[in-house]
């Protein structure tokens, strides 16, 4: 099989303790036999590790934050596009997903594929909006309530037992005991990320997860489902392991089967020692550990990229369970005149 | 009672179940005998085996079996219709 040439731009390579998927789809990509891929890394910091890798990224350009507004993003992304022509764009960040949904059309007209969720789907699955969306595709999801001012805090003895869990619309989850606690993570995360705060039931069990990717038609192309076993203080997996777990793919392509999910996403679950399924949060992209399906079995990116070429992907059905994965840090030592270039010029 | 089809057992005394992730360490009697309980031999008969093969009588036995039992079904490693029933 002759191998394709492709240029494809990936965003998340902040490889820190709050790591993006950028560097693990990268690794992803260059394990996979069909294509010869030159990778174009996209940044928002001078000091995401990715930038630094040694054979990593063929070439870094720095991009504005989705916040400095959506225009001055795609317009940098267009610019970019036109000296170092791309053909795929996998972006990996929450907060950049919905610019890039929105400007689909506009970046597939001049040349650039995507394979994202619909903007419907993005929002469906917004955290605050978990009950309605357990309801409609009959997931169970814990009790919540959203937090519009703090306010309401004393609402929550009424509706909830202590522990709770308050969560960020976008990011950030802490475990609160009384309403003191759940006041000063409140105040952390209506700074950082706005409103509503999400309090959410704390459902006791064990953490577990799925990758998955649906094709936009109601497949599940791909799907491995994992369990944590190192959790850092941030809630970030730094550790973990394949699962043979019917009930977790049942749950997923059944999900992905009503929803016509379309690309990656990872579902989060808690496990009961009941053996029941709670699912937290939907993340609508590929998660950080993406390298342990590949791993298993089940090279997500690279079906994912192919299903962004128009390709015919048949069903990835076996993985291994048992495979584990543990992140380590990593020094590496950088000349100045790197970190000049992308702090100066804005690429590398 | 039967060791479930996810489980994984090493002949360093290394259990995994794959279907929880959770993972065990078993010493040398206790990989003996789950090995046996996964070969759905009958209890009578692993009696007969390790009352012949080590210094201990029939009381003893059934109730370490038994102990060994409920630890493995606490952790998902095996299954029975009965939970009373470890036989």
């Amino acid at each position: 099989m002759s191998t394709l040439q492709l240029t494809i731009a990936v965003t998340g390579l902040n490889n820190t303790d709050n790591p993006g998927p950028g560097v693990p789809v990268i690794r992803s990509l260059k394990d996979s036999k069909a294509f010869d891929i030159k990778f174009i890394g996209l940044v928002y910091e001078t000091l995401e590790p990715g930038i630094y890798m040694e054979g990593l990224c063929d070439k870094i350009y720095q991009i504005p934050y989705p916040s400095a507004g959506t225009n001055e993003l795609i317009d940098r992304i267009e610019e970019i596009h036109r000296r170092d022509p791309i053909d795929i764009l996998i972006p990996n960040f929450d907060a950049e997903l919905f610019s890039f949904m929105k400007n689909e059309v506009r970046l597939l007209e001049s040349g650039i594929r995507t394979f994202l969720p619909t903007i419907k789907q993005f929002q469906e699955r917004d955290k605050d909006k978990l009950p309605e969306f357990g309801e409609k595709y009959d997931l169970k999801v814990p009790a919540s309530l959203n937090l519009g001012s703090q306010n309401q805090i004393s609402q929550i003895k009424d509706k909830f037992e202590y522990p709770v869990m308050v969560k960020g619309k976008f990011y950030d989850a802490y475990m609160a005991y009384n309403s003191e606690q759940v006041k000063q993570s409140f105040n952390k995360i209506s700074s950082k990320w706005g409103l509503p705060v999400i309090i959410q039931e704390f459902v006791k069990g064990t953490e577990v997860n799925v990758i998955a990717l649906g094709d936009g038609e109601g497949n599940t192309i791909a799907a491995v489902p994992m369990r944590k076993q190192y959790i850092t203080d941030k809630g970030k997996a730094w550790g973990g392991i394949t699962l043979a777990d019917k009930k977790m793919l049942e749950i997923t392509s059944n999900l992905i089967r009503k929803t016509k999910w379309k690309g990656a996403m990872e579902l989060e679950l808690i496990k009961t020692v009941k053996g029941e399924y709670y699912l937290l949060e939907i993340n609508p992209r590929i998660p950080a550990w993406v390298y342990l399906a590949v791993g298993a079995g089940q090279n997500i990116p690279e079906a994912l990229v192919k299903l962004a070429l128009g390709q015919e992907v048949a069903p990835l059905e076996a993985y291994s369970s048992g495979k584990m994965f543990v992140r380590y840090s990593y020094d590496i030592i950088v000349d100045l005149e790197k970190f000049e270039s992308i702090a100066m010029n804005g690429e590398l | 009672m039967n060791i479930t089809e996810e489980i994984k057992i090493s002949d360093n005394g290394f259990v995994f179940n794959s279907k929880t992730g959770d993972s065990f360490n078993v010493n040398p009697t206790g990989l003996e005998l789950i090995k046996l309980i996964a070969q759905n031999i009958d209890f009578d008969s692993i009696k007969e085996i390790f009352i012949q093969k080590y210094d201990i009588d029939d009381l003893a036995f059934e109730k370490d079996y038994h102990e060994f039992c409920a630890m493995v079904n606490y952790h998902q490693v095996a299954t029975t219709e009965d939970p009373l029933d470890f036989k």
